[in-house]
């Protein structure tokens, strides 16, 4: 359809929407068109969490998401996560805790970490922080690593 | 194929787009979380998609006894409010159950109820609430207890053109939602049990999701449970009724006898749970 559209903010950066169908889904538009393939497509329909950016901040599944539907949003991604202060520290702990052993989770994992520390605090509770990252699936790690990293950031946030 | 998105700015506007369509030919769009998904296993191929961003219905009001909720309200903003966990503990329960929190980011409670799933871990709660669904269509505006609305199973009683404008919920009250499934998020409730507590009668309101048509009201149980603090006894007695009525069926999630002992035990250890908090939830 013919429209003005705004756009979204990725990363800091504008980026238009022009050209961009109506029914592609973020993930799609962030990884095929813009070449951001840090963000990685697991299950495609909702159930493994490797497609999560930070929409306004807040963790979302790309994979659910038209592009269309949050023109004028602020977009997080994998590639981003270097300019945010939490963003750091949850790398770091990452990094730290050897979280990863293939890495295709990680982006996931990393940016529901950093939205959820946002929006929850460095208070959250061990079992809040656990809960709400098990949506995001891991085949290699057992979790256990994954975890002390989480708590690891929380710490350092703390 | 793809579709072309529609993003009405004022809900007169909505009407006329959805009252216009032929049937088959336009989908509302509210998170995505079903739609998108029936859109890429093929179930649905609207060429239009009416979506719901624009319009005034992306939020929460508290109100003199109770809550309404837009219906593009997406569930994290709910469970993120921490009055939520206070006033309708229930609603908070089911709320958290429901996929992982990136998918609740954008799924709503309106998209839920028009969904109508039998497994859904909203309903149950929302129908021991009495919840009262709130629809805007060609004819106006009009009132619909959820009861109603899902009087047919898998299919809400909506009209052609109609759309759900807010779900609301008249009462907060101490209540509880419990379910069963094998792993906690992105997972299927095998049964749901929702329980509030009233300082009415009848004094405990009972809802049971994972039957095969659609989640339901459990009168019997209710009637069991008639006092307002039940005995063991009777607390007994209601599981007893809640396991031998409800009903089950085996499918590839659940065996029948298997949700019988679940529901019993689900029921059980929710009364207790709400008869050892001190007094009803208020304020
Ligand atoms: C991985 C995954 C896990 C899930 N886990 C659970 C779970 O544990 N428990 C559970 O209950 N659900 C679960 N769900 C389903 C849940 O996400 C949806 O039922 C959601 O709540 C629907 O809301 P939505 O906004 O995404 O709806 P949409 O997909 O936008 O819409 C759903 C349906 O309702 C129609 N519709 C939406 N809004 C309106 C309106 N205002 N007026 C008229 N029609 C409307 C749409 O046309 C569509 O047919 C899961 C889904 C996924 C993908
Ligand atoms: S790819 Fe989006 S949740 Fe799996
Ligand atoms: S590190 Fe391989 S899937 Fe998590």
């Amino acid at each position: 359809m013919a429209r003005a559209r705004r756009g979204l903010e990725v990363n800091g950066h504008r980026r238009s929407l022009d050209g961009v169908p109506d029914d592609e889904r973020l993930l799609d538009t962030l990884r095929g068109r813009w070449r951001l393939t840090g963000t990685k497509e697991g299950c495609r329909s909702g159930g493994c969490g490797a497609c999560t950016v930070l929409v306004e901040g807040r963790p979302t599944l790309s994979c659910l998401t038209l592009s269309s539907e949050v023109e004028g949003s602020a977009v997080t991604t994998i590639e981003g996560i270097a300019s945010d202060a939490v963003g750091r520290v949850v790398r770091t702990a990452f990094e730290r805790e050897g979280a990863l052993q293939c890495g295709y989770c990680t982006p996931g994992f990393v940016l529901a970490l950093v939205g959820l520390l946002k929006e929850r605090g460095a208070r959250v509770a061990s079992e809040t922080l656990v809960e709400e990252l098990s949506g995001n699936l891991c085949r290699c790690t057992g979790y256990v690593s994954i975890r002390r990293a989480a708590e690891a950031a929380r710490e350092a946030l703390g | 194929m793809g579709f072309e998105l529609l993003r009405p700015a004022t809900v007169p506007q909505a009407v006329a787009l959805a009252s216009a369509a032929a049937p088959g030919e336009l989908a509302v769009l509210a998170g995505g979380t079903d739609l998108l998904l029936d859109v890429d296993r093929g179930l649905v191929a609207p060429r239009r998609v009416l979506s719901l961003a624009r319009l005034p219905w992306h939020s929460h009001r508290w109100a003199k006894g109770g809550l309404t909720v837009g219906s593009a309200e997406p569930l994290r903003n709910l469970e993120l409010d921490p009055r939520l966990a206070r006033r309708l503990p229930g609603l908070h329960d089911a709320i958290r159950a429901v996929g992982s929190v990136a998918l609740r980011e954008r799924a709503t409670l309106g998209g839920n109820v028009v969904r109508a799933a039998p497994a859904s871990d909203l309903l149950p709660i929302l129908l021991a609430y009495d919840a009262v669904v709130d629809v805007v269509g060609p004819e106006g505006r009009r009132s619909v207890a959820l009861d109603a609305l899902l009087a047919r199973s898998r299919e809400p009683a909506l009209g052609h053109g109609e759309l759900v404008a807010s779900v609301a919920i008249p009462t907060t009250a101490d209540s509880v939602y419990r379910w069963q499934r094998v792993r906690p998020a992105n997972d299927v409730s095998q049964v749901g049990v929702a329980v509030v507590r009233s300082t009415e009668r009848p004094y405990w309101r009972v809802a049971l999701g994972g039957v095969p048509s659609r989640p339901l009201r459990l009168h019997d149980v209710e009637r069991e449970l008639a006092r307002a603090r039940p005995t063991r006894e009777e607390l007994g007695r209601a599981a007893a009724v809640a396991g031998a009525s409800a009903p089950f069926v085996s499918d590839k999630r659940a065996s029948e006898p298997y949700r019988r002992r679940v529901v019993a035990l689900l029921l059980t250890r929710s009364v207790e749970q709400l008869l050892a908090r001190a007094t009803p939830k208020a304020g």
